[in-house]
């Protein structure tokens, strides 16, 4: 602020001592304004000059030195040098930074792809064009969508969900599969990271064959033993020390039978994430018979079926029945004789519903997240004796997963347990109801 | 480029009509190649579901090719469309006739391969017809990402491509009539691989003709029903009198 007022201030006295000089010089002359006008002339002539340079100078002002202009052209110009001099630094750090950033990503081991709002390439890696097969500079400004052609890729983008990732087998007939992750950044601009997953993949394969594989050589000797064991088991010349063991034995491959059949039932569901389109079924139906067959087997626990919706599920007959019925043999292996167990089927705006509901013993909350798992056992000691596979649930949760849907098991331990399966409104088959069938619901059938 | 063409419309409107129906197009183009890998490995694999589900998939195929259509109808209505843009708004036209028609040699190689499945699988287990399908997939591909690109030079070596096609074709069938003439049980089989092979190979031709369009969109040029060498020249002379 000094600076700037002692400057102007001598710039000012400077030009009024002028003026006055000028104005005495033309006194002496005889004509005083003459004399001014003459020396406003000069003045402005010598500010024009040095508004040439300046002018000029700024013009050129990366191959130029400043001018060497006094006085408050000379202030006018230390200032612009001093600020183009510090812009020049900022920028040349700014590209060193690019440079730099750009040469560390480029060595990345995953790829990289820069998109803009309308998800055209802006930039990608060196190895994001090596495994996507794009072409620097000509591929710049072409919609990723357009060279990405899979349509699971296709739909991710356009679904814009970029929490989870994709998986993208971008040659067709090869095994290369690649994880595709988008991260939004700004207005709608995003990073696309690429990584080679193949391994991971045929491993996760080679693992399922193996299950799938090693139940189905299984199967064959187990049968021969379960056929001598029956025979043997009715055998009545059997010496009665070797009645029991025979009895155990033959038990034992039951169960080993049930284990392989529910390993392989798994393997088939996890061939495969599509969902199920399948084909309206009768829940009523299907209810109904389950209640049968548990009555068929055991008379000491009797099964309510609660019927609150007339309508029906879209799904696969042979997966669903193998769902509920694990969920009801579940209900009946773990609820004392006598009491009761209801099936419930009701329909809201959130989807449909199907629930067993037991007064067994319940489960202690630390098991409900694992109880999913294969062969998880809340009492190891007592499964065996139930002789459950231990997989049953598992293939519940797989068969939800493939319609949509999701199971959810709450209990209090004492008091009994809900499995409750929940299929989305899309798998709901609306049936045209009549107004005085419409009173039948909700319907309960008992004994 | 073409996609530098298309930004300086007036109307920012009509440049994302025009992204959007080739972005449609182009997601036709991968679900259409989709269903053909689906479809070989179905038939090579012996897989019966697969094989199925693909000839039940080419609603899909239907259905884009209908709301593309509609698309374009409406852009040649409402916007009245001149020069690269008319001929983008035709060739994409003509673009998803083909891609439609290719879904349609899919449904029939899927259909052939459930039926298939259910039989005994020859020695060779599909060797010949699984190289072919290889060839027409890489061609179908390789078209396809010369009209994302706008690339005649790409496009004309996959018109080149579909000779090989035609070669392996007459190989294939040559091979079948021999397997017929030794052993007259295989004749149905050898008559349904030869629906497949014949399929794969009009898949090939619709490839070719989505390469044409390219050429057409690029230097406005009709080259169909020439031979590729003619194309080459007539091309090239273009390219020196501009």
């Amino acid at each position: 602020m000094n600076d700037l007022l002692r400057g102007w201030g001598f710039v000012v006295s400077r030009v009024l001592a002028a003026l006055v000089a000028g104005a005495i010089l033309g006194a002496i002359a005889g004509h005083v304004w003459w004399g001014v006008a003459g020396t406003l002339v000069v003045y402005l002539g010598l500010q024009l000059r040095e508004l040439w340079q300046l002018d000029d100078w700024l013009r050129h002002r990366n191959r130029r030195d400043p001018p060497d202009a006094g006085g408050l052209w000379g202030e006018i110009v230390s200032l612009v040098a001093r600020l183009h001099r510090r812009k020049q630094f900022h920028k040349q750090r700014t590209l060193a930074l690019f440079r730099e950033l750009r040469r560390s990503t480029a060595l990345m081991p995953d790829g990289v792809v820069a998109l803009n709002a309308a998800h055209e390439i802006v930039w990608f890696n060196r190895k994001a064009g090596e495994m996507l097969g794009l072409r620097r500079k000509v591929d710049f400004g072409i919609n990723i969508a357009s060279l990405l052609r899979a349509p699971e890729f296709v739909r991710y983008l356009a679904a814009g969900q970029y929490t989870a990732s994709v998986l993208v087998r971008p040659r067709i007939g090869e095994a290369t599969c690649f994880e595709m992750q988008g991260v939004p950044y700004g207005e709608g601009q995003m990073f696309l990271l690429v990584r080679d997953v193949t391994r991971q993949v045929q491993l996760e394969t080679m693992r399922k064959d193996f299950v799938a594989n090693a139940s189905h050589e299984l199967r064959s000797p187990l049968t021969v033993i379960a056929g001598y064991l029956e025979a043997f088991a009715g055998d009545t010349d059997l010496p009665v020390d070797l009645r029991a063991p025979m009895l155990e034995m033959r038990r034992q491959a039951e169960r080993m039978t049930a284990i392989i059949t529910d390993l392989l039932e798994l393997s088939r569901l996890e061939a495969s994430d599509e969902q199920v389109v399948g084909a309206p079924i009768d829940i009523e139906a299907l209810l109904s018979l389950m209640r049968k067959d548990v009555a068929a087997r055991d008379d000491t626990r009797a099964v309510e079926v609660q019927l609150e919706s007339p309508h029906d599920l879209m799904g696969d007959q042979g997966l669903i029945h193998s769902a509920f019925w694990n969920l009801l043999d579940n209900a009946v292996k773990y609820t004392p004789a006598g009491a009761k167990i209801v099936l419930r089927w009701w329909t809201d705006e959130a989807g449909c519903h199907f629930s067993v509901i037991d007064a067994g013993g319940g489960i202690s909350a630390e098991h409900l997240p694992r109880l999913t798992e294969r062969f998880y056992r809340v009492d190891p000691g007592r499964a065996r004796a139930t002789g459950g596979s231990g997989l049953g649930l598992a293939i519940v949760r797989h068969v939800m997963q493939r319609h949509g849907g999701e199971l959810q098991i709450e209990s209090i331990e004492g008091q009994g347990s809900i499995f409750t399966c929940h299929f989305p409104p899309l798998r709901l088959v609306h049936q045209n109801v009549a107004i005085d069938t419409d009173t039948r619901y909700p319907l309960t059938i008992t004994d | 480029m073409e996609t530098a063409d298309l930004s300086h419309h007036i109307s920012r409107r009509f440049n994302e009509d025009l992204e959007k129906v080739r972005n449609q197009v182009l997601a036709m183009g991968g679900f259409v190649e989709q269903q053909l890998a689906r479809a070989v490995t179905a038939l090579v694999e012996g897989d019966s579901e697969l094989g199925q589900a693909v000839a039940h998939d080419d609603y899909q195929v239907n259905r884009m090719e209908v709301s593309i259509d509609e698309e374009c109808s409406r852009i040649l209505a409402t916007r009245a469309p001149a020069a690269s843009d008319l001929r983008l708004i035709v060739a994409i036209i003509k673009a998803i006739t083909d891609l439609e028609r290719m879904g349609d040699e899919c449904e029939k190689i899927g259909y052939i391969a459930s039926r298939l499945a259910t039989q005994e699988r020859p020695v060779d287990k599909y060797r010949e017809v699984k190289h072919l399908g290889r060839v027409v997939q890489t061609m179908v591909h390789d078209a396809l990402d010369a009209f994302a690109r706008m690339d005649p030079e790409a496009a004309l070596n996959v018109a080149r491509k579909d000779r090989l096609v035609d070669e392996e074709y007459e190989a294939i069938q040559r091979q079948s009539i021999t397997f017929m003439m030794e052993d007259p049980r295989t004749i149905r089989r050898a008559i349904d691989v030869m629906w497949v092979v014949r399929a794969l190979e009009r898949i090939g031709d619709h490839a070719k003709n989505i390469c044409e369009y390219v050429i057409y969109m690029v230097h406005g040029k009709d080259v169909r029903h020439l031979r590729i060498e003619d194309v080459e020249t007539e091309l090239h002379e273009q390219k020196g009198a501009g």
